[in-house]
């Protein structure tokens, strides 16, 4: 009764064309920016922070690259922590390097870099698909962490291969508690996810899901597609660069190559099989799941008195299975659960 | 000279091992399309299964094998019946997501029951240079890589004479051909598949004996599936010679590279040179060696 | 039929042979279209005419011979330079984006119309905000046009066969092309359907003035709206002209009735 569009007319076509186009949509986000921005900040204690929002927001970041990549474009990627590394290790050396570098500069910069990489690794996609384009990018998720590793200059020649990411001060303003660097992820995720919304739902969006959908006949209607395969690598490694940056500099503090490792970019297309391949909110709805559950699992192991050991197995065994089961069961994730949700409670209390 | 010899057959060796794990890729691949990226995490499984009997149920090598086996059988089937039953006629790249699925749950649920420690698989061959050769031609070739090599041989031979000679290896290539050609001579496709992934198990303990023996039964033994990929893409999804010489190739060269090139860019090019090499490739014939030219229609 | 004036030739195919591997698809195939006119290519089954269409607008390139658009002769044309130059085409099996909406699926008709860069679409700036307005507003004409006003925002997979042959007819409308390739619009329609669809194609004819090429097997359909027709067998072509003509071309019967 409550969340209904009876009433509201579109009476242009940007208006219709709009993001939340129900005004209940609209006041509900508005509502969650406030308690995100405001109440959270307030109430949250640091335990929360950095185990378990600042990871989800910063995933989250990086499901949203992946997701562009593969749920929108349709190339399959096995390296999106190698993007990820790029944008850190890039970040790092623009902040160690260049004197006054402005870190919200240095993690643009370190995007930009991953986004260079992603080219240049995104150009087999021109001739090979499918398999051989996963196999492409394992090769970039090998190659970028053997070469931070083995290139003593990327990590400034610590003998340790770790790095120390730098303190994050904007305009004389230090974000060193947990709240304050929950808010700076906040807010960078927030704009760029109003941007990746405002790219999908225009011309570059609809050339990634039309050579996605079916390349030759976007190719006959005009869109070139080197140029929409390239483009979308290199949007998804900026957000993924932008994203390894920020999990430096806000979550880890001390890094070193390996912590962007195989096992990471499985978590994240993980996130986005769960959450919603192809789907803005989906790559939040995964991540906070893949985050939240391992935590819970342990929770539940603990309560049970089972070994600590079992944990890390049983989340391997837990993990492999949803995978399983949401590709059989629902393969738009969560997201799609969410949207039959609302399309329910729109014709609720009356369905015929 | 002599060096450069005993790395290669060395490298050659290896490669024969890498060949073993993309056997079991490609019987996968040709009877149902579907790409198999559990293959390591079966390796590792029948690998730790076998270890795990003898170390903690105190069986010998020769009791605890056929046991592995019946479990390497038992997971075939139920793979088939619960993950590719469902998922029966969905996009490949979805099919090769579940088997990422997979690949998880048979990690967690091998060390789940077996623990994480690795283990010693002792197979009574011993890694030592063959004195015959050491003697003619003074090369160190190891006794293992040797008999690991038969043994491999001996294995295609008989998956061989299984294709071409049996009635389930006719309708087994009747399937690789053409799911619903087949279907509709009455090929129960279920049942093939379920024999693949059985015979693919199989082919992943044989796999997982020698390289838990070499290296150790450890969680290491996953990473040989990476492997095993540019393998596939040298010798193409669906030629089962094209998986022994892909095997070769990468093994010889990788060894070559790592010794030769190795040392001037810092070592540890092992990781990541053979999927340049099937890169490079890849963009040249993008079939694979032997593999099927792909002719799309619109 | 109508007061539509047929103009000079447009586009002209001259000695096209297309070869797949030793498989001979086209072999010495010449024939011309004219400005604004309604040209049929009908053969019997692998004739090669969906391939006639794929030389044409760049998928396919040929072995031999060449091919004149707008008094530019080239060796083969190239997709993009194709769509450029205001060629659009509809397959033969729906190839529309199965993930989209109708809406979107159409919005990407319009693509080579757009100026913004991904970073203006990404800010959602002036010149990209701009262009959404003004390029929706053609589309909903078009939409109007071809009455789909209805499924506007269903995600085309969920529609019947009926309705995604006319998306996809709209999606190429929304080039603006001057010439259109249609591969066999009416296959597998009812009559009813077939109805529309041929008024669909005659009123975009006669309204835009759009020059039309088109694969179709229904010969009531063919002799009836088309101007010129080609006729294709075993790759070859063996017959060319009005439909009447064609239609009593001992040749022509024989390839279909298989009669000596």
């Amino acid at each position: 009764m409550i969340y209904r569009e009876a009433g509201q007319f579109k009476t242009s076509y940007l208006e219709d064309g709009q993001i939340f186009p129900i005004r209940q949509d609209r006041i509900a986000v508005a509502l969650l920016l406030l308690i995100a921005f405001v109440v959270i900040p307030l109430a949250a204690t640091p335990y929360f922070f950095s185990a378990i929002l600042i990871p989800f927001l910063i995933l989250s970041l990086a499901a949203l690259g992946l997701n562009i990549l593969t749920g929108y474009a349709g190339q399959l990627s096995l390296g999106t922590a190698a993007f990820m590394a790029v944008g850190a290790f890039a970040s790092y050396n623009f902040m160690l390097r260049v004197e006054g570098m402005p870190v919200l500069l240095a993690f643009v910069l370190g995007g930009i870099c991953a986004a260079a990489v992603g080219i240049v690794f995104g150009l087999p996609s021109l001739r090979i698909r499918g398999f051989y384009l996963a196999a492409s990018t394992l090769a970039t998720q090998f190659f970028v962490v053997w070469c931070l590793t083995k290139v003593p200059w990327f990590t400034n020649y610590s003998s340790s291969g770790v790095i120390t990411a730098q303190q994050v001060e904007i305009l004389g303003f230090t974000f060193d508690t947990p709240a304050r660097k929950y808010l700076l992820v906040l807010s960078i995720v927030c704009l760029l996810a109003l941007a990746a919304k405002n790219m999908v739902r225009s011309t570059v969006g609809r050339s990634w899901m039309a050579v996605r959908d079916m390349d030759v006949a976007a190719e006959v209607i005009g869109f070139r597609l080197m140029r929409t395969k390239l483009t979308a690598f290199a949007v998804s490694s900026f957000y993924c660069g932008v994203a390894g940056a920020l999990y430096a500099y806000c979550y880890l503090g001390t890094v070193e190559p390996e912590a962007y490792n195989l096992d990471l970019s499985f978590r994240i297309l993980f996130m986005i099989i769960i959450g919603g391949v192809g789907s803005i909110l989906g790559s939040f709805l995964g991540a906070g799941f893949i985050v939240l559950l391992p935590i819970l699992l342990s929770f539940i192991v603990h309560a049970t008195g089972l070994p600590n050991q079992v944990t890390s197995n049983l989340e391997l065994m837990v993990f492999g299975a949803l995978i399983i089961f949401f590709l059989i069961v629902e393969p738009h994730g969560l997201a799609r659960l969410w949207q039959i949700g609302k399309e329910k409670l729109r014709l609720w209390p009356f369905p015929h | 000279m002599q060096f450069f010899f005993e790395v290669l057959i060395a490298g050659l060796l290896s490669g024969v091992m890498y060949a073993l794990v993309a056997l079991g890729f490609v019987l996968i691949f040709k009877a149902s399309g579907v790409f198999n990226f559990a293959q390591g995490a079966m390796v590792f499984l029948a690998a730790l299964t076998v270890a795990g009997l003898k170390d903690e149920f105190g069986l010998s090598l020769w009791a605890a094998i056929p046991v592995a086996m019946v479990v390497m059988i038992a997971l075939g089937f139920l793979t088939e019946r619960v993950v590719l039953r469902p998922l029966v006629n969905q996009h490949d790249i979805t099919l090769f997501m579940a088997t990422i699925g997979l690949t998880f749950f048979l990690e967690g649920l091998a060390q789940l029951v077996w623990g994480s420690n690795v283990r010693k698989l002792e197979l009574g061959i011993e890694d030592v240079p063959f004195e015959a050769i050491m003697e003619s031609t003074g090369m160190l070739v190891s006794q293992f890589d040797v008999v690991a090599a038969l043994i491999c041989g001996a294995l295609v031979a008989v998956l061989a004479l299984i294709f071409n000679k049996t009635k389930i290896g006719r309708a087994l290539r009747a399937v690789a051909d053409d799911h619903q050609a087949a279907l509709s001579v009455g090929i129960p496709l279920q049942h093939v598949w379920g024999v693949v992934w059985a015979v693919a198990g199989i082919v992943a303990l044989v796999a997982g004996l020698l390289w838990g023996a070499r290296n150790g039964v450890q969680f290491a033994l996953t990473f040989v599936a990476l492997k095993a990929l540019p393998v596939l893409i040298l010798g193409g999804f669906t030629s089962v010679p094209g998986a022994i010489v892909g095997g070769l190739i990468i093994g010889a060269s990788e060894k070559l590279a790592e010794v030769f090139i190795g040392p001037y860019v810092g070592g540890g090019i092992e990781g990541w040179f053979p999927y340049v090499l099937a890169l490079v490739f890849l963009l040249v014939r993008p079939e694979g060696l032997f593999g099927e030219k792909i002719i799309r229609r619109i | 039929m109508s007061t539509r004036k047929i103009g000079e030739v447009i586009l002209k195919v001259d000695n096209i042979s297309l070869r797949f591997g030793g498989v001979k698809a086209l072999t010495n195939i010449s024939f011309d279209v004219r400005e604004h006119e309604i040209r049929a290519i009908i053969g019997p089954n692998g004739a090669g005419k969906s391939s006639m269409l794929n030389v044409i607008n760049g998928v396919y390139h040929p072995q031999e011979g060449t091919i004149t658009f707008r008094g530019e002769t080239r060796r083969d044309m190239d997709t993009h330079q194709a769509a450029e130059q205001g060629i659009a085409r509809t397959f033969q099996n729906i190839a529309l984006f199965s993930g989209m909406t109708v809406l979107d699926n159409i919005m990407t008709g319009r693509n080579l119309k757009i100026r913004s860069s991904f970073l203006e679409q990404a800010l959602w700036i002036g010149r990209a905000r701009r262009e959404e307005v003004e390029n929706r507003r053609v589309v909903e004409e078009i939409i109007d046009f071809l009455q789909l006003q209805h499924v506007r925002k269903t995600p085309v997979a969920r529609l019947p066969y009926g309705i995604k042959k006319r998306v996809e007819l709209a999606r190429a409308l929304a080039a603006e092309p001057s010439m259109l390739l249609l591969d066999e619009p009416m296959a597998g329609m009812n009559v009813e359907e077939k109805q529309d669809m041929c008024r669909f194609v005659l009123d975009t004819n006669e309204q835009f003035g759009t020059t039309i090429v088109l694969i179709e097997h229904d010969m009531g359909v063919v002799m009836d709206i088309s101007d010129r027709v080609v006729v294709l067998d075993y790759g070859r072509k063996i017959g060319d002209g009005p439909p009447d003509v064609v239609r009593n071309d001992p040749e022509v019967i024989k390839a279909y009735l298989g009669a000596h």
